[in-house]
């Protein structure tokens, strides 16, 4: 399967590679392969009639070609969006091209060096295009969000707050960001009334709940080999829980001394000891993540799990019946926080981007456009059990999810005290930093050895010279 | 030969040169005065053209370009990339990482072609030359139900057989566990978790998929042997061990270089069971091999200039490996062959 790919993309890569001289002889049916050399698209854009109607100006009866990352969330949503599109009456017979993929790098990498990338594209999971190689190739999106929704509102003011953070690079939006994601841990609410558990406040409370779970046989913590570094992402939110941008910004921007701040060190003590207390269950750096995530959800055996919000979702079929599940925000050191209480990590996730030379930008908008409206977004939620950025489209009840109720409870106590971490995606880090969370969750490191390999993987980046920084604030 | 029985008179060498210089003239006027017929100029292009264009193509303009890439600081996104130099090698050679994954390359491709090709050597002579010591040279019994037995898992495919093994291995939950806890070993180790037992836990089911190809190779190879040699060294006494070492192995060295060869290019590839089985690359990076890094360096960082520079290093460590087998087995052969001429 693998491997498969791999051969498929380095042929494509080193044909699409072939100079034109080596082409000549077999004439134009290989000359169409992509070619770093070649240019194609751009330029001559099909235009139709800029309205408020049509704020983009999609040209009538052409086409638009979109591929979607096929992961958690699946494509069906933006299926739908190309319904509504394509029976929009004021677009004059659109007709919208939904592709799936599950490796968006391997796979439009040609298409990006040909200069043929499609319309609009989700560059999401592992095999998402790195973000620094395709900054300057992407239309900025403001215009997106200063037109009107479907229903006639300015859809900038249907948001949550904060929603261009994670897509704006160097002061450019690029990238809209469509599903609301929420950063905690997650645990039974109905195994924590059975048992009279309190739900912890901060680092310090952790250990008292770990000896009470190892007196019911029970562990604290659970991990998988793919998903180790959700504990990263639990250390370094809490830290900047903890003690806020004095935290945040070296990480963000790879500082010599990121890693040796004292909440991020204090808090690495703390899970050294849980850790070394036998409270975090062994053996995780053997297992597949989604195993034990359902050893979490199913058996119970570990009380907690820190992840985003696509836990429910992704764990939906095994889930114990009786788990209520819900979330708290990740939890500072100890309680001189320096943030405003309820602060989270909570950021828009699934971005999309509408690349420079596609052959339909304005079809591409106009397809983002859709699927910010109220429509669109409310059909998202209630089938993915999840809130997308569009406000107000989750009722009360969550559509019967606890766990969906919790995340809109957060988001609420939180405001506008959100913030993100994008450097690791951003440098494609994580990939290295998974056999460090093994080893040290397996309990072979200790607090100085992890924060030793962390901080050489992030002076590694900061020194290469062929990797472009961007500064994030 | 030498040139002064040439200049000193006509022997029997100078003649043999003289018929082979004669016989090569006779063909040449042929080509020299043929006619560039349309058959002859379509045949040419076809047989000849054709397939050196191809060649031209797909295998050495890869290779050349790839060695080009190697030295840009190309993102493999955009069609702008500036000429570096040997920067990306410089780079490589720095990388802490990178190196340990070479090491695990090499550690595969001395430990695997080892493994399989004993076992494998062992089995084929049990299946061939294994059975009673009285009467005909023959394998055990039901040799052939064990032939095919031994050749399942190399039916099924690579990724599914690393699929398979990483869920026996699972620490809690898998069948090899299971199977432990059931004999009443209570430290159960994470096999595929722990970097004492990662990289031996996937040597094995390497080996463990390969070894039955190899050893039908190798039952091919000793059914090659006439029999009367066996029968011959068995009436000289010779028990099974010495019969495999002194009759069996020196004339199958051919076929064992050659499985050597392969079974090395393969561990130093090993991509399809590294990332089935431990697709973060090991705790503590313990079973990361070069084509894993140079996926994750292309496609998850953006760094294709110094992603294809690994794709060089790799190819250059295959030929070296190639080599030094070839070289090895001809040190082994050499005393062997003297002794035939």
């Amino acid at each position: 399967m693998e491997l498969n790919d791999a051969s498929i993309s380095r042929r494509n890569l080193l044909r699409g590679a072939a100079t034109a001289a080596l082409l000549l002889p077999f004439g134009a049916t290989l000359a169409s392969c992509a070619a770093p050399s070649g240019g194609g698209g751009g330029g001559d854009k099909p235009a139709g009639e800029v309205s408020a109607d049509n704020p983009f100006g999609v040209a009538a009866n052409s086409k638009v070609d979109a591929v979607i990352f096929d992961g958690g969330y699946g494509i069906d949503y933006v299926e739908t969006s190309a319904k509504i599109m394509q029976g929009n009456k004021n677009l004059d017979g659109v007709s919208v091209k939904v592709a799936s993929s599950t490796k968006i790098a391997q796979e439009l990498q040609p298409r990006f060096v040909g200069g043929n990338p499609p319309d609009l594209i989700d560059n999401s999971g592992a095999n998402s295009i790195g973000w620094n190689t395709i900054l300057d190739q992407l239309e900025t999106l403001d215009d997106v969000l200063d037109s009107n929704n479907l229903e006639g509102t300015k859809i900038s003011d249907t948001l949550f707050g904060g929603v261009k953070a994670p897509g704006t690079f160097d002061g450019r939006f690029v990238a809209l960001n469509y599903v609301m994601t929420v950063y905690g841990i997650w645990y039974s609410s109905s195994l924590f009334e059975e048992n009279g558990w309190d739900v912890p406040k901060s680092w310090q409370d952790l250990k008292a709940l770990g000896e009470k779970a190892k007196a019911k046989g029970k562990y604290l913590f659970l991990w998988g080999k793919e998903a180790a570094t959700y504990y990263q992402t639990m250390v370094v939110d809490s830290a900047v829980i903890q003690a806020g941008d004095d935290v945040r910004i070296p990480l963000e921007n790879l500082d010599a001394k990121a890693w040796s701040h004292p909440a991020i060190q204090g808090i690495l003590e703390i899970l050294h000891d849980l850790i070394a207390s036998g409270y975090v269950k062994p053996g995780g750096g053997g297992t597949q993540f989604t195993q034990a995530q359902a050893q979490w959800s199913l058996d119970q055996e570990a009380l907690l799990y820190p992840s985003g919000s696509w836990i429910e979702n992704e764990m939906k079929k095994t889930t114990k019946d009786d788990f209520k599940m819900k979330g708290f925000p990740e939890l500072p050191l100890d309680t001189s926080q320096t943030t405003p209480a309820g602060t989270m990590r909570a950021e828009a996730g699934e971005p999309f981007i509408v690349p420079k030379k596609a052959k339909n930008v304005a079809g591409g908008k106009e397809l983002l456009r859709t699927m910010l409206s109220k429509e669109s977004a409310t059909a998202f939620a209630k089938n993915k059990l999840a809130p997308t950025i569009v406000k107000d489209t989750v009722p009360a009840d969550g559509f019967g999810s606890t766990a969906l109720v919790s995340q809109s409870e957060m988001l609420a106590s939180a405001g506008e005290n959100v913030f993100t971490i994008k450097s690791f995606n951003l440098y494609g880090m994580n990939s290295d930093q998974l056999p460090i969370w093994n080893s040290f969750l397996d309990g072979k490191m200790t607090v100085a050895e992890i924060t030793k390999q962390l901080q050489g993987l992030t002076d590694k980046v900061r020194e290469d010279s062929s990797v472009t920084k961007i500064e994030i604030k | 030969m030498s040139y002064s029985t040439v200049s000193g008179g006509p022997g029997l060498e100078t003649a043999a040169v003289t018929a082979v210089q004669a016989g090569r003239r006779k063909p040449s006027r042929l080509g020299r005065h043929r006619k560039l017929t349309f058959d002859y100029v379509s045949f040419l292009l076809v047989f000849l053209g054709l397939p050196l264009a191809i060649f031209l193509i797909f295998v050495i303009s890869p290779f050349v370009q790839a060695l080009y890439y190697a030295m840009t600081n190309w993102t493999g996104f955009s069609d702008a990339m500036d000429f570096i130099g040997i920067d990306n090698f410089v780079k490589l050679f720095n990388d802490p990482i990178f190196l340990q994954a070479m090491m695990n390359n090499i550690v595969l491709a001395i430990i695997v072609p080892l493994v399989t090709i004993v076992i494998a050597l062992v089995f084929a002579s049990m299946i061939t030359v294994g059975g009673p010591s009285s009467g005909q040279v023959r394998g055990l019994q039901a040799s052939s139900f064990y032939r095919v037995i031994s050749f399942f898992p190399y039916v099924i495919p690579a990724i599914v057989i690393a699929i398979l093994w990483n869920m026996i291995y699972t620490p809690s939950g898998g069948l090899l566990n299971g199977i432990l806890g059931l004999i009443g070993v209570q430290d159960q180790p994470s096999w595929l978790g722990d970097e004492r037992t990662a990289m031996g836990a996937t040597i094995f089911v390497i080996v463990w998929s390969m070894v039955g190809f190899y050893m039908i190779l190798f039952i091919a190879a000793i059914k090659g042997i006439p029999s009367e040699t066996l029968e011959a060294a068995r009436i000289d006494g010779a028990g099974r061990f010495r019969t495999v070492t002194s009759i069996l192995l020196p004339q199958m060295r051919d076929n064992v270089q050659t499985a050597y060869i392969y079974l090395g290019i393969m561990a130093l590839d090993a991509f399809v069971y590294m990332v089935g089985l431990n697709s973060t690359g090991g705790p503590g990076n313990s079973t990361l091999v070069m084509s894993q890094y140079l996926f994750r360096t292309a496609f998850e960082k953006g760094q294709f200039g110094l992603a294809t520079a690994m794709g060089v290093v790799l190819a250059v460590i295959t030929l070296l490996f190639a080599a030094l087998v070839i070289g090895v087995f001809r040190l082994i052969g050499g005393k062997d062959e003297g002794g035939r001429a």
